[in-house]
């Protein structure tokens, strides 16, 4: 026999062994399902458009399947491949098989190459299959008109990324896992390498990509991603080409990628050579099946067996001497014993050193740079960092521990004890036990080191100056109430599948396929996707249960729910070992009574002796189905909303409600209890020309509702929440009537059914209630939101040019003109309640507190904010914040004041009283700028992470500052480009605010990092001209903050600041009291009576307004040179990207901004800073020589250095000189 | 008293490890001499409780533990044929480990006891030293220690003198035999000698099934007269073997030295009668189970009462 010959025998017989393991089908399974979930175009590349009918990027082009193939190997595939191929060797071992095997012709480099073959080849086998399957679904099954996701069958879409991206991974991932099981024998080890790759590639190397990273790091980082996702989305991906790109083109890899994937197979493959060169070694010292030798320390320290010296010193001597006696250990006794030497074998073995490390740094590292609304950097305090840690902490622990389960079970039968063990007069449920026990250690120990890493990382940043000290608290409550629970649950899991199936690759198999599935179904809910979020019932994980963390109350929202779900799991704990002791094979069944046990009255038998184990979660999971199911997360109040759609869709869509001119509310809330007592009355006047009939009023509180008519009791029409009024006699134009209401609340109401924030509450922690919402107050007219989802979305509205002709809309709110209010609100006494307008009156009666608020200025919205607070008290502003939230009061104050004193003077003056910012728990991670009351989620601006230089608490207050005058003394009209009216003009008054308060330098920052933000989040083939932009497709959301904000900045360069402003003055002036809701059309046509140029002024907003541009300039040629005294900087400057624009480029020398800012703080420039400018005017794809004559020796050339023409990659325009 | 009823064992094939065994103990020591593959692991870990028989019962005074072998376990010391340790523990607290596990309690504590057991089996010296260390001849001795801890009312021992020298073997005899004085030691072997030293009883396995239950100097007494002992040249042996039954034939001195059971009396030509041994009348029974040459198998060891 050949070589070759002995090489393809050992190849065949480990490809034929690794087909026949369970594992391997079950990934197969799980491809097959990811391939079909793709195939349905849930997963694509983020271009094109969402809606039907619209333009989609394939998940058939090679763009695609190279996203997936990149990603999913690694993701997935690691783990089979480290296992199939890192165990090959350790389980020869095992089986003690290598006297037999080295005893032959066959030497250590045709045996470790030949595994090596068989182990690789069998996942291609799998991974072929699922590129068929892929390409099976897409193009068999998806076929049709709704399937505009798939293209047409191009087999090279398939296999390129598989040879480019997938092939050099899967060799990498097989090799050295397998030289890792040939060099240390441990199986442990071999899954320390998908733990680390998992950690790093999916952690780190594909998703850790600041704006201000180096490119030089950022191409090192691409060439070290062995997936290629990096190198993929840096590249192609991660600013939106369009859809047309990703559908056909091709992808070419760059020489330098091309070297780092032969590299990183070459690598695979070298570390199969050092395995071979290892099991060579061994077999020369005679070692074939060892499986004790762990490192070696000075090149062989490893002790040889050695016979102990004779002695006769106990010859004679009887055993009867010893007064031995037996007494059978108690079932706490031997599990104390067991998980003793458990957690003694573990500690002792250095593998638990590697994975701490990892895990903890993965954990800690993502924990540390989170960030909030406008990518702000969040703080890190205690609770976030618990908080953010869960997810990582408990997926990698968990999946640590089915590794160190399994090997824990394994252990007696590898080390070949297990005849003794199991013959010992010990219970099996004590011995399982012990050894869950014993794992579960484990996780303690990484828990320990989490939190030691944790507590050291927040108070070195507390004696370095950060305002958050350490507390424990969070740590004990988010990970020793929740998380332990999860690791017992699933070490108990790991035991019983264990005992089942008695094959490590099978329960790999299944615990893998358990964990991905969870955090695929979690994953996907964290987009949004419908019905993808697991119930409390099946959320084994309590995934993002520690999403909603809130300092003010960390488990008010859904504690119970939470603490039930916990105790299903735990309870799950002694059915699972009971079942385990049953199957645990202690003693070799036979396979004939195997039969026996199988017979009807057998089963019925063992069902009975476990019965007593399934009574406690049988009965938490039906409290938590049935009581999920009852609440207002359930399916009969999602029932009720398609009701409510379903009869007055078709009636009520397009009815225009008369004003309000009037609201008297009056809320008595029990904050512990969740619920309140709600009562009031509005007051409608018909502004229009027409009489009204009926009155629709959208109303949804779970109890019935007392109504009135003009202060008579009324029973209006029903129609499933939508309560129609018919008056005795139509309501006339002019005329007004009044409607009453009373009902009791509670909301949330009964028991949480999975996990999500919510928008309003009524919490211990805190009351959040808005008049937008029909679960707390009755809400006029029909609201087209409700009952809307997967199953009966509609397409986007499409408006005319002319939409905004005549009367339009308000965005939100009601209709008409403004209204007054009269908001009387009851809560305990050491409670803060506010609302909007001016407190009249604060009450302290019998330990309740009630407080009057009465606008002091007609408003158009309403809310209701309450909780435990101290206030901080700045010029006609006051900041409502949790006491031990007081990290950035100050910034915030300031931000506030100064908010309220230049809004007013450059776009109208303050009208009300008191301008109010409270904090409100995290179930809600956002802000609302309601008339004089906005309100802050504490995730935002109280716990941002504020600095001298990024001023990122005063950003987020300044942004909904601004919502008083770009929301509320001007209510936007409904329709596209409206809400730009609210959060493009917010962000603009932001960047006007930075500057006048900061100065040129953070007004730059903020500026740019909007622009990054458009950059990175716009959709090109969705994109539409900001007059168009109604929030209804993708990307729509950074075209009307981000885009907008900019656009306006760019229209104050084009008109002049102070006639930009003067036209924004008018402009509010002329809509701020009336019924006729302006959109952006109607801002230019009264801006444009301010421009000085009406001709540039149309030219610009043409572009800018009625069009999509962007222009991304590119620097070429560029030199300097010697000029007499002075230097001559000379280069081509082009226009990559579209528009038209006029951008100034600057040679400069030296820092430009100095660290020490001017008395008021605003940032100045060096005076070591040099620079000379020139301005170019480029169209779409023209390009221009420039010089620049400079009497300083310049360092850099860049584009735009004031940052005053929105533009794409602008870190591309920058050109600096070698030094 | 330890009763064996018709224990049959079927592994899937099928192969029938057991075809109706039966036994019946009490005290002292009782040795299972059988070839490879006769039933003895099949049966010794039926005993211990770890393998359910595919029919059959063992007693324990009476008491069924088949289906409940942890009764059995309670009063069990078991060494397997094969096993390993802990390898990243001393021998010491790989000992003080089991003896927890055991239950077993002592006077002067577990911490004593490991280190008196270990000085009975000779380990005393390599008692702080990772049992991953250890020579096959530790462990098997480290098994051992494990095996006689405790007060076990059955001692099951299989295999356990492989590996050992002789000296280590002579050690262990003594243990045993004084373990046997008041309790049931099961001793498993197909070393003819430990059976021969140690057993006053065995019973011979084969085929998974007892050919023969009964004392060693019974067995040998039968075949009283009927052995003789000669020297036969290479060329020769064959033709001796056909025509005679000859129990062993061993070379020395580059001689084959045969024995032959001749009850007719009529040996071949030159050779003496001699003793019979215990190691005669295993291999004539073994190696005669079936007829030969038309003559019926003698009855070398018939079942004794008991």
């Amino acid at each position: 026999m050949t070589s070759l010959a002995r090489w393809a025998a050992v190849a065949r017989r480990e490809l034929t062994a690794a087909l026949r393991r369970p594992s391997y089908w079950l990934l197969l399974g799980i491809l097959g399902l990811t391939a079909f979930g793709f195939s349905q175009g849930n997963v694509t590349i983020s271009s094109g458009e969402a809606t039907a009918g619209g333009l989609r990027s394939h998940v058939t082009s090679v763009a695609a399947q190279s996203m997936f193939q990149s990603v999913l190997i690694t993701a997935m595939g690691v783990w089979f491949l480290a296992i199939g191929a890192g165990l090959v060797l350790i389980r020869d071992a095992e089986l003690r098989v290598g006297e037999i095997i080295h005893g032959t012709r066959l030497t250590a480099r045709e045996y470790v190459w030949g595994s090596f073959a068989g182990a690789l080849a069998a996942f291609l086998v799998i991974w072929g299959l699922h590129l068929g399957l892929s390409a099976g679904f897409n193009h068999v099954l998806a076929t049709g008109a709704d399937t505009p996701h798939i293209g047409p069958f191009v087999p090279g879409n398939y296999l390129y990324p598989a040879l480019l991206l997938g092939l050099p991974q899967i060799v990498f991932f097989a090799g050295v896992p397998l030289f890792l099981g040939a060099w240390t024998r441990r199986a442990i080890v071999v899954y320390a390498f998908p733990v680390a790759v998992v950690v790093a590639v999916l952690g780190f190397l594909i998703s850790w990509s600041p704006s201000w990273l180096d490119p030089a790091i950022n191409r090192a980082l691409m060439l070290v991603d062995p997936s290629g996702f990096r190198w993929l989305n840096e590249t192609f991906l991660k600013v939106d080409r369009g859809v047309d790109f990703y559908n056909t083109a091709p992808l070419p890899p760059d020489p330098g990628f091309l070297l780092s994937r032969v590299g990183l197979a070459g690598i695979g493959l070298l570390a199969v050579g050092a395995a071979a060169r290892n099991t060579a070694r061994r077999l020369l010292q005679g070692d074939t099946d060892s499986l004790v030798i762990g490192f070696r320390r000075g090149g062989g320290e490893r002790a040889r067996p050695a016979e102990a010296p004779k002695s006769q010193a106990a010859v004679g001597r009887t055993l009867r001497e010893l007064g031995m006696r037996t007494v059978p250990p108690g079932f706490f006794a031997a599990a104390k014993a067991i998980g003793r030497i458990e957690v003694r074998e573990l500690l002792v073995r250095p593998w638990l050193y590697l994975f701490v490390p990892l895990i903890v740094w993965q954990s800690v590292s993502a924990s540390l740079f989170a960030l909030g609304p406008f990518d702000a950097p969040l703080l890190v305090t205690s609770g976030a960092m618990a908080a953010r840690q869960f997810n990582t902490l408990s997926l990698l622990v968990c999946v640590l521990l089915l590794f160190y389960t399994v090997e824990s079970l394994m252990k007696e039968r590898t080390q070949r004890l297990a005849e003794i063990y199991r013959a010992a007069p010990v219970g099996t449920g004590a011995m399982l036990l012990g050894k869950t026990v014993g794992n579960v250690v484990v996780a303690g120990v990484i828990l320990g080191a989490a939190l030691v890493a944790s507590w050291a990382i927040i108070t070195g940043r507390h004696l370095l100056g950060n305002p958050v000290g350490f507390d424990l608290w969070p740590f004990a409550a988010a990970w020793g109430g929740v998380m332990v629970p999860t690791f017992v649950f699933w070490t108990a899991l790991v035991t019983a599948a264990f005992a089942l199936f008695r094959n490590r690759y099978a329960v790999y198999g299944v615990g893998l396929a358990i964990v991905i599935y969870t955090v695929y179904r979690m994953t996907l809910a964290g987009f949004q996707v419908e019905g993808a979020a697991l119930s409390w019932v099946t959320n084994w994980l309590a995934w993002n249960s520690m999403a909603t963390w809130s300092d003010m109350g960390a488990f008010s929202l859904y504690g119970w729910a939470l603490a039930l779900n916990r105790l299903l799991y735990l309870s799950l704990v002694p059915l699972l070992l009971a079942l385990a002791a049953m199957w645990f094979g202690r003693q070799e069944f036979d396979a004939t009574r195997i039969l026996h046990r199988l017979r009807p009255r057998a089963l019925l038998r063992s069902g009975l002796r476990l019965l007593p184990f399934a009574v406690p979660p049988v009965f938490l999971a039906s409290l938590l189905f049935f009581g999920g199911r009852a609440g207002d997360q359930g399916p009969d109040a999602e029932e009720a909303g398609k009701d409510y759609w379903r009869r007055n869709v078709a009636t009520w869509t397009d009815f225009r409600m008369p004003s309000v001119s009037h609201v008297e509310l009056d809320v008595e809330l029990d904050p512990p209890a969740r619920t309140a007592s709600v009562s009031g009355a509005y007051t409608f006047v018909n502004h229009r020309d027409h009489a009204y009939p009926e009155l629709p009023i959208t109303a949804r509180p779970s109890a019935p509702i007392a109504w009135t008519l003009d202060g008579e009791p009324h029973e209006p029409d029903d129609r499933a929440g939508l309560f129609v009024f018919t008056p005795e006699r139509p309501l006339a134009p002019g005329d007004s009537l009044t409607v009453g209401y009373r009902y009791d609340l509670q909301h949330p109401r009964g028991l949480s059914a999975r996990v999500g924030g919510r928008g309003e509450f009524i919490l211990d922690s805190g009351v959040v209630l808005t008049g937008f919402s029909p679960t707390f107050v009755p809400v006029p007219g029909y609201l087209p939101g409700i009952g809307v989802d997967a199953d009966n979305r509609y397409d986007r509205r499409e408006y005319p040019d002319d939409f905004f002709e005549g009367e339009t809309e308000p965005l939100f709110g009601w209709g008409g003109t403004p209204l007054t209010t009269k908001i009387r609100i009851t809560v305990p006494e050491e409670y803060t309640a506010n609302s909007v307008g001016r407190l009249v009156s604060d009450e302290v009666r019998d330990g309740r507190r009630t407080v009057v608020w009465e606008s002091d200025h007609p408003v158009r919205l309403f809310n209701i904010i309450a909780g435990r607070y101290a206030v901080k008290e700045g010029r006609g502003t006051a900041i409502y914040y949790h006491p031990q939230h007081d990290y950035n009061v100050e910034e915030m104050s300031a931000a506030l004041d100064a908010a309220r004193e230049h809004y007013s003077e450059w776009f109208y003056p303050f009208p009300w009283e008191l301008l109010k910012l409270s904090e409100f728990p995290a179930y809600a991670g956002l802000a609302q700028g309601f008339p004089t009351n906005i309100t802050f989620s504490e995730g935002i601006g109280f716990l941002t992470k504020s600095d001298p230089r990024s001023h990122a608490a005063f950003t987020v207050v300044a942004h909904e500052a601004a919502h008083m005058w770009w929301g509320n003394i001007l209510t936007p009209g409904r329709g596209p480009g409206g809400n730009i009216l609210s959060e493009g003009m917010a962000h603009y008054a932001t960047i006007l605010l930075h500057q006048e308060v900061h100065g040129d330098r953070h007004r730059i920052e903020f500026t740019k990092r909007i622009e990054d933000s458009y950059g990175d989040a716009r959709f090109v083939n969705s994109e539409r001209p900001l007059v168009q932009t109604d929030g209804s497709r993708r990307g729509d959301g950074t075209v009307t903050y981000d885009k907008g904000g900019w656009v306006m900045w760019m229209l104050q360069q084009e008109m002049g600041r102070e006639n930009l402003l003067a036209g924004l003055r008018a402009f509010i002036g002329a809509y701020q009291s009336g019924s006729d809701f302006p959109v952006i059309q109607d801002m230019l046509a009264v801006l444009r009576e301010f421009a000085p140029d009406p001709e540039a002024f149309d030219a610009f907003t043409a572009q800018w307004f009625f069009d999509v541009v962007v222009p991304e300039y590119r620097l070429s040629g560029v030199t300097k040179e010697r000029d007499g005294r002075g230097w001559v900087v000379r280069g081509t400057l082009e226009n990559a990207g579209t528009g038209r624009a006029t951008v100034e480029v600057a040679a400069t020398a030296n820092e430009r901004w100095s660290d020490a800012g001017d008395a008021g703080s605003r940032t100045v420039v060096s005076p070591s800073y040099r620079d000379t400018r020139t301005s170019v005017v480029l169209d779409a794809g023209g390009s221009a020589e420039f010089e620049l004559a400079a009497d300083f020796d310049p360092d850099r050339v860049l584009v735009d250095p004031d940052v005053l023409v929105l533009q794409l990659r602008r870190e591309a325009a920058v050109f600096d000189f070698p030094e | 008293m330890l009763e064996i009823r018709n224990l049959v064992k079927v592994y899937p094939g099928p192969v029938a490890a057991l075809q109706g065994v039966s036994l019946e103990a009490s005290r002292g020591m009782l040795g299972l001499l059988g070839p490879n593959g006769a039933g003895k692991t099949t049966l010794m870990r039926i005993v211990a409780g770890l393998l359910e028989p595919t029919s059959g019962a063992v007693f324990l005074n009476g008491e069924d533990v088949t289906g409940n072998p942890r009764r059995i376990r309670r009063q069990l010391g078991y060494l397997p044929q094969s096993f390993g340790f802990y390898p990243h523990l001393t021998g010491a607290a790989m000992l003080r480990f089991l003896l927890v596990l055991k239950g077993v309690e002592a006077p002067r504590g577990l911490k004593h006891l490991a280190a008196e057991l270990l000085e009975r089996v000779n380990l005393q010296d390599a008692a702080k030293r990772k049992v991953g260390t250890y020579s096959g001849g530790m462990r098997q001795r480290l098994g051992i220690a494990q095996a006689l801890a405790g007060n076990p009312r059955i001692v099951v021992v299989d295999e356990p003198t492989a590996g050992l020298d002789p000296e280590e073997r002579l050690r262990f005899y003594r243990l045993l035999a004084e373990m046997a004085e008041d309790r049931l030691v099961l001793l498993s072997t197909h070393i003819v000698e430990d059976i021969a030293v140690l057993c006053p009883r065995v019973a011979v396995l084969s085929g998974g099934q007892v050919l023969a239950d009964t004392a060693p100097g019974d067995a040998r007494a039968r075949l009283e007269g009927t052995i003789y002992e000669g020297a036969v040249a290479k060329e020769g042996l064959a033709e001796t073997e056909r025509r005679f039954h000859v129990t062993q034939a061993v070379l020395i001195e580059g001689r084959n030295r045969v024995r032959v059971h001749a009850p007719d009396g009529r040996p071949p030509e030159g050779f003496e009668p001699v003793p019979p041994s215990l190691e005669d009348a295993y291999l004539l029974l073994i190696r005669n189970r079936a007829p030969k040459n038309g003559q019926p198998a003698p009855e070398a060891a018939p079942h004794a009462a008991s």
